[in-house]
């Protein structure tokens, strides 16, 4: 009986403990997520038990798509965020400002992150996201290993022969990207030139693919719609990418969703299908 | 309704004594400061609506009609791609909106004045040519923008309730309020002036002042409500309709009843526009075009039936 009360007593004290710590903890415990990168992120990360909401289009790993929704990557439900709870949430450059600011106002800390430009910009706010949360050993460790496999990518296409690109992630304007975003290192590090890099905006015109005649073409975009740009493609035959076959479909998911991990392995792929054709 | 369910018994608790609860704050900080400026704008546009309709003696105009949603449309696209949001805050978007607004005003206005007179159908023709322009500037500018820049004109143009600052909403309220008190200085004057410009001046009414005054009046009341929320549809043109069937032509009445049924009708669709596919919000125009649309085509053809 002695020994029962003893291990009650010791219980309890764990227990007191246990909430003392979490309520004294400098790190946030109950994290909303408006990104689908940032979501991914803290669950690599390792924190997913403190991911309490995240937006619809959140759906990798598949685990997040069980957390509540809140709303789209651009549109918020500022009401359901605050019956939450939570205690950050962090915001995309896709959120609106007007939200942020009311978000805010409403006493919820919020950290928003920019659109990274490059892979460089994907580390750093990686490791900071790691800071935040208290897993920044953690993300160095994720960090130095994609660094290492990029690094090891981008010595083995140094002396390969450089390849034209181009890369269309948007139908109906052609929309490309510029050396705006981290999608323009990707082709950079993988050996390959994007003929839109000095573009203003990622508005380009077929005419001026024709004129650059890159050797590639990839295509981003999901569905059918990338079949029916391949075939449009396929009708310019002076074009190099076309007489040699080298258009390609490109999961957009991939392409699009920059943590330090997933860069590297799309990297990987990027490469092969560039110098290897596979 | 909506997201959290907030019964009336748990309201009436609420107010008195759970004050700091998140039930509090949703209806206090969220809720009530979207229907105080859903009642001011949806007051104010249809107000505006039927201002300019009884002026033009035109049931088609709407406070849209005269380019001062793309003066100011194209006020906010300038500042979001100059990035002075950054350099001023969050004041200065709608701040750029007004600014837009009033020189197209001014632009419309000095354009029609011929010889001291205020020429109506000119004033008509100016107005939705330059809204043309405007709209072709507006995609220009869309055209060239970054693809951040892009999405807040996008969300900008399609208009939202949830406004952040207190100030700005409280401001709108005023505004509403005494622009339906101004247009009531009017309301014989409207009357008149519906049986046409000669007929009202035998009425022994000043038609020039009253038609400037009256298009100043209608104007400002766009130009605030464009410049705080967006563009949001149809309230200005088929509230304004809807009541002039409903209860005739006689301003005196016409005016609050507008007004007020405007006030109502906007506050509904945007209830409606967060709560249909929750926690999804669709932007209020979506609903006053649909919910609008339709009543006004049922009331419409019902009313052809009878005659």
């Amino acid at each position: 009986m002695k020994k029962y009360i003893i291990l009650q007593i010791l219980f309890l004290v764990i227990l007191f403990a246990n909430s003392a710590l979490s309520i004294s903890s400098p790190y946030p415990q109950r994290i909303i997520s408006l990104g689908p990168y940032i979501t991914e992120a803290l669950y690599l990360l390792g924190v997913q038990d403190k991911l309490i909401g995240c937006t619809v289009y959140c759906k990798r790993p598949p685990d997040a798509e069980k957390k509540e929704k809140v709303g789209t990557v651009i549109q918020i439900n500022i009401e359901k965020i605050l019956t939450l709870k939570p205690d950050l949430v962090i915001a995309t450059a896709l959120t609106q400002k007007k939200d942020i600011e009311k978000l805010k106002k409403l006493g919820i800390k919020v950290i928003r992150f920019s659109s990274p430009k490059n892979f460089f910009e994907i580390c750093s706010q990686f490791l900071e996201l790691g800071r935040i949360v208290g897993r920044y050993d953690i993300a160095e460790k994720i960090v130095q290993e994609a660094e290492d496999r990029v690094g090891q990518i981008k010595s083995k296409t140094e002396n390969l022969p450089k390849v034209k690109i181009f890369i269309e992630i948007g139908t109906n304007p052609l929309f490309t990207i510029n050396n705006d975003s981290f999608v323009n290192d990707f082709i950079e590090f993988a050996g390959g030139i994007n003929i839109a890099k000095d573009a203003k905006t990622g508005i380009y015109s077929r005419e001026a693919v024709l004129k650059e005649n890159p050797d590639v073409i990839i295509i981003a975009t999901m569905g059918i719609v990338a079949d029916k740009e391949k075939q449009i493609w396929e009708k310019y035959k002076t074009l190099k990418a076309v007489k040699n076959n080298r258009i390609y479909i490109f999961d957009a998911y991939k392409l699009c969703s920059p943590t330090p991990i997933s860069f590297a392995e799309t990297l990987e792929e990027l490469v092969n299908i560039l110098h290897f054709k596979r | 309704m909506g997201i959290t369910n907030i019964t009336f018994k748990k309201f009436i608790s609420l107010i008195f004594t759970e004050r700091g609860s998140i039930e509090y704050s949703v209806l206090f900080d969220i809720r009530l400061p979207r229907i105080i400026l859903g009642l001011a704008i949806g007051g104010a546009l249809s107000l505006a609506g039927v201002i300019l309709q009884g002026l033009f003696r035109n049931p088609l105009v709407e406070p849209y009609t005269l380019g001062i949603s793309g003066g100011a449309a194209l006020g906010v696209c300038l500042n979001i791609i100059f990035q002075l949001e950054q350099n001023l805050g969050g004041i200065s978007l709608p701040l750029s909106g007004f600014l837009g607004a009033i020189l197209i005003i001014f632009l419309v206005y000095s354009l029609s004045i011929k010889k001291g007179i205020l020429k109506i159908q000119e004033l008509l023709l100016t107005g939705v040519m330059l809204s043309f322009i405007l709209s072709s500037l507006i995609m220009l500018i869309m055209a060239i923008s970054h693809i951040q820049d892009l999405q807040g004109i996008i969300f900008w143009i399609m208009g939202s309730l949830a406004e952040p600052n207190w100030f700005l909403i409280k401001l709108m309220f005023f505004v509403s309020i005494l622009g339906l008190l101004f247009s009531y200085i009017f309301c014989h004057a409207l009357n008149a002036l519906s049986l046409g410009e000669e007929e009202a001046l035998h009425l022994g009414i000043n038609v020039e002042l009253t038609k400037r005054l009256l298009f100043i009046l209608a104007s400002l009341l766009t130009g605030f409500s464009v410049s705080v929320a967006g563009i949001i549809g149809f309230v200005g043109l088929v509230v304004p309709h809807f009541m002039r069937n409903l209860i005739g032509n006689d301003h005196r009445i016409l005016l609050i009843s507008s007004f007020l049924s405007g006030a109502g009708f906007l506050v509904l669709c945007d209830t409606l526009a967060r709560t249909i596919i929750s926690p999804l919000e669709l932007p209020v125009g979506v609903i006053t075009g649909i919910l609008g649309g339709s009543i006004f085509i049922y009331v419409l053809s019902k009313k052809q039936m009878k005659s």
